[in-house]
């Protein structure tokens, strides 16, 4: 679908507040196992979404089809499903959302000429090739080239305008190996902002890569349990990242706060070790563009970065214009949807440690008896900013050397009380761009940091 | 178009394009859901949205597009993309479509959803909710009814047609008493009526009541191994290992731990698991297969015994296995004897796992994670809510150390589930 890069020319159809969005999301997908294919899918949904605010109720309706009588339908629609509400309660009648006005166009989309399908088939099939022909002693092979495009284009009744095509794409590579009769797996991303064109040039850039990965594979498969209980552990990018963005970062989005989470009660008090900062950036760290820019969020708000915790004092939360307005703040531009058909949530954008001044080494070499942890398999964190992480790779430190490998497992404590025991923070800056943050929808997002020293517990028998 | 038509222009247009076999599934579907805020009825959503998935095959080479519109400019692109795309595969002899059936055409629920009693259901679990827990903080609460009609065809001349229309109701709370705050809960139906309130649906008022409970928590006193009572609630995190393990992916690429296991004991003779897609016990369960056969009920573990891989069509030709009459859920786990409060009563030392919150187990089963909105028990008695406490084990190994499986079962309308109690768990 071509989605104008200006779409207020549909604004004659607004009545009350309303935000007016045409998306479309193309995804491409080729997944080879063990040199087949097995999976070689596209998908493109797109449509358009309206959602009105009236006397502190919202209406929303999306449709897949875009011209000016679909805009029409689905505004009717929304004013429909507002004056439902507005009919059964009007308790929250006068409320009126802060004005915020923005106007941005801003385009990843490569400039190089598009491969075609049998290109990336050919891509995937030589990693695979590679890796079939240097490790033949591998129980399993899987590659999987990706690639998500979204593109949208918003229109407000407070006059914001915006356009963004924003694509991720990822070479993904996980291998198996047999240990004792059961299977051990060990899996790495490649890519993040941008199409494919532009991230994955080569498939033998990535040859010593995956020489690394099975290298890593087989010391993991060697691996011993580590020891259970509360540890001292170095937790490297990966790690920190999904640190910053579940266990801290969802506590302090404005409508968890709402919900009761425990950051609500901790604003301006010092939570963590003053070492800490932890920002969410809007679009950019340091010069550099972040792995999920946005400039303008999809209620019209242009996007700034939220500085949550400055010095290990808690400053902010993260908001969308009701909360904002309940907590008689500005919002900062955090309010994501997924899809055409979803309505804007309060979404985390590209959240991480601010990094700190020790090095690495020196980080590793301070620790006598501990783990170095670098890979995570997933995480899940709680209101209480209790968190989980699988441990999907790591290691032991002993007196201040990397040691064996170690098994999975799983690394867990509160968060706020894990980062009151970090003392050492690396200067080394590393993003996580293959996120998906699940709430109500699914959003792309950006997580990273440096390591971090602390004391977690860690699981296993 | 109607919905045959657009099907039928899709396979005329993949044949005249040169495919060898096409599947083509085409669906309308409207959904209206009704949200609670932070504590508030504040959202009123009507979406409407189109499908068309096109699967074809060419010299034996594969390619699936899924688009959302229907004039024939899309789908004529659609067509030509999806074309390409197989032609630029590899020849796999494993892929294939699903031989001429009988058609059919299947319905479920109500056309139309009643807005009011949507409502009204709604506000009467706030009320209820506000009256009776006041501490509760309602994140988010929605209810919801979708409603779709499709139609799938192929090139082996199979034609089913469906209708559904299911409510569903979903919620996620804590709660506060001062600056104490619980973990989080929730829980999520589907029915094809509102005519039970919410609040007696699944396991609402159960996690309500012990969300209140679990303000204040703290951890367990010294690490052991002993008995955990898994709730209906969490017990598919478990059971995810091993309906992941015996599917597709795992069973192709040779990881899966039940791979040479079929009709050989993988669990305690007193499990049985069926999936269960067209059993009037299964309220939202489905009638088609993705790869185009009418779907069938199974036991997958019938008393230990592992009757079933989960394979596809494509899965069975590419592994030689059998294809499986279903695409899993729906899953139905038969009853034991003892009714839970029973089953606690008879624990020495062990957790009630209310949910988990796990790492994914590796490739062979071991898992560890943390026990969330869960309990204590000391001498067959609930001793308090736990907080900071880890369990971990082996999930093959658990399934064969079952203490006892519940007479009671919460059925949420898309699975039905009982408590079962598992020995030799490491709590830590």
């Amino acid at each position: 679908m071509n989605i104008p890069h200006d779409i207020s020319q549909y604004n004659h159809h607004f009545k009350d507040y309303t935000e007016l969005r045409v998306q479309e999301n193309r995804v491409a997908r080729i997944s080879l196992t063990n040199g087949d294919v097995t999976g070689n899918v596209s998908s493109a949904q797109s449509g358009v979404s309206a959602r009105v605010f009236k006397d502190g109720n919202w209406g929303f309706s999306s449709a897949p089809e875009f011209d000016d009588a679909s805009v029409g339908r689905v505004v009717k629609s929304s004013t429909e499903n507002v004056q439902f509400m507005n009919l059964k309660d009007t308790s929250r009648c006068g409320l009126i959302l802060p004005d915020m006005m923005a106007e941005y166009e801003m385009d990843f989309s490569t400039k190089k000429p598009r491969e075609n399908q049998k290109y990336w088939v050919d891509f995937a099939r030589e990693v695979d090739g590679y890796i079939e022909k240097k490790f033949p002693e591998l129980l399993s092979r899987n590659v999987v080239v990706a690639g998500t495009d979204m593109e949208k284009s918003l229109s407000t009744s407070d006059g914001s305008k915006s356009y963004s095509l924003t694509p991720r794409s990822f070479l993904v590579v996980t291998v198996a190996i047999e240990k004792d009769g059961n299977p051990v797996n060990l899996y790495e991303l490649f890519g993040g902002l941008g199409q494919m064109e532009d991230n994955l040039l080569k498939p033998s850039d990535y040859f010593p890569k995956l020489d690394e990965l099975v290298g890593r594979l087989k010391q993991k498969a060697d691996g011993i349990f580590p020891k259970a209980g509360e540890q001292n552990v170095i937790l490297d990018a990966d790690l920190a990242g999904i640190l910053a963005h579940e266990a801290i970062g969802h506590t302090t989005e404005a409508d968890l706060v709402l919900g009761g989470s425990v950051a609500g009660d901790l604003m301006g008090q010092e939570v963590v070790s003053p070492l800490i900062t932890l920002i969410d950036y809007a679009n950019t760290f340091e010069g550099e563009t972040c792995p999920v820019p946005v400039y303008v969020d999809d209620e019209g708000t242009p996007s700034k970065d939220t500085v949550i915790i400055k010095d290990g004092v808690l400053k902010s939360f993260m908001h969308n214009k009701e909360s904002a307005q309940h907590f008689e703040t500005q919002p900062d531009g955090n309010a994501r949807a997924y899809a055409f058909s979803d309505e804007p949530l309060i979404r985390m954008r590209n959240t991480a440690f601010v990094p700190g001044t020790s090095s690495l080494e020196d980080m590793i070499a301070s620790i006598d008896d501990g783990y170095y942890l670098t890979k995570s398999s997933n995480g899940q964190a709680d209101s209480t900013s209790e968190f989980m992480f699988g441990i999907a790779m790591g290691y032991e430190i002993k007196n201040g050397k990397i040691g064996r490998a170690i098994k999975e497992t799983t690394i867990s404590g509160i968060a706020f009380d894990v980062l009151k025991t970090v003392d050492m923070i690396s200067k080394e800056m590393s993003w996580s761009a293959g996120g998906m943050c699940g709430k109500k929808q699914w959003i792309p997002v950006g997580m990273g940091g440096p390591a971090i020293k602390c004391k977690v517990n860690i699981g296993g028998r | 178009m109607i919905q045959s038509d657009i099907a039928n222009y899709c396979i005329e247009q993949l044949k005249k394009a040169g495919a060898d076999k096409s599947q083509c599934a085409v669906s309308f579907s409207e959904q209206k859901e009704l949200n609670v805020e932070t504590g508030e009825m504040s959202l009123f959503r009507t979406t409407f949205d189109t499908n068309i998935g096109l699967s074809v095959i060419v010299d034996q080479k594969s390619g699936t597009v899924a688009i959302n519109k229907t004039d024939t400019e899309s789908i004529d692109d659609a067509v030509k993309k999806v074309m390409d795309m197989a032609q630029s595969s590899q020849p796999d002899e494993a892929n294939d479509i699903s031989p001429s059936q009988p058609q059919q055409s299947f319905s479920k629920g109500d056309e139309e959803p009643n807005m009011d009693k949507m409502y009204q259901r709604l506000d009467e679990f706030m009320d209820y909710v506000k009256t009776t827990h006041p501490t509760i903080n309602m994140e988010a609460a929605i209810v919801d009814f979708s409603q779709s009609t499709s139609v799938f065809r192929n090139s082996n001349g199979v034609e089913f047609k469906t209708r559904e229309g299911m409510y569903g109701f979903s919620n996620m709370f804590t709660a506060k008493d001062g600056k104490d705050t619980s973990s989080f809960n929730g829980m999520g139906i589907s029915a094809l009526n509102l005519d039970t309130p919410f609040i007696e649906s699944g396991s609402a008022k159960r996690l309500l009541r012990q969300s209140i409970e679990q303000v204040r928590t703290k951890p367990v006193s010294e690490k052991f191994t002993g008995e955990i009572v898994v709730t209906p609630d969490c017990l598919g995190d478990f059971l995810g290992f091993i309906t992941g393990d015996i599917s597709d992916g795992k069973i192709i690429s040779k990881t899966s731990i039940y791979k040479e296991k079929l009709n050989q004991q993988i669990t305690d003779p007193r499990f049985t698991l069926h999936a269960r897609p067209i059993s009037d016990e299964i309220t939202d369960g489905y009638f088609i297969t993705d790869d185009g056969y009418t779907a069938e009920n199974s036991t997958i573990i019938d008393k230990g015994v592992l009757k079933t891989h989960l394979l596809s069509l494509y899965g069975a030709n590419k592994t030689g296995g059998q294809r499986a009459v279903n695409g899993g859920g729906a899953y139905v786990v038969d009853a034991g004897e003892k009714p839970k409060d029973e089953i606690i009563k008879s624990i020495k030392k062990g957790i009630l796992l209310e949910r988990f919150s796990g790492g994914r187990p590796s490739a062979d089963g071991e898992f560890s994670g943390v026990a969330k909105n869960s309990y204590y028990i000391e001498n067959g008695e609930i001793q308090y809510p736990i907080s900071e406490t880890m369990i971990s084990g082996n999930i093959q190994e658990m399934f064969n150390n079952i203490g006892a499986i519940s007479s009671d079962r919460i059925d949420f309308g898309y699975c039905i589930f009982p408590w079962i109690s598992f020995k030799g768990v490491t709590v830590s």
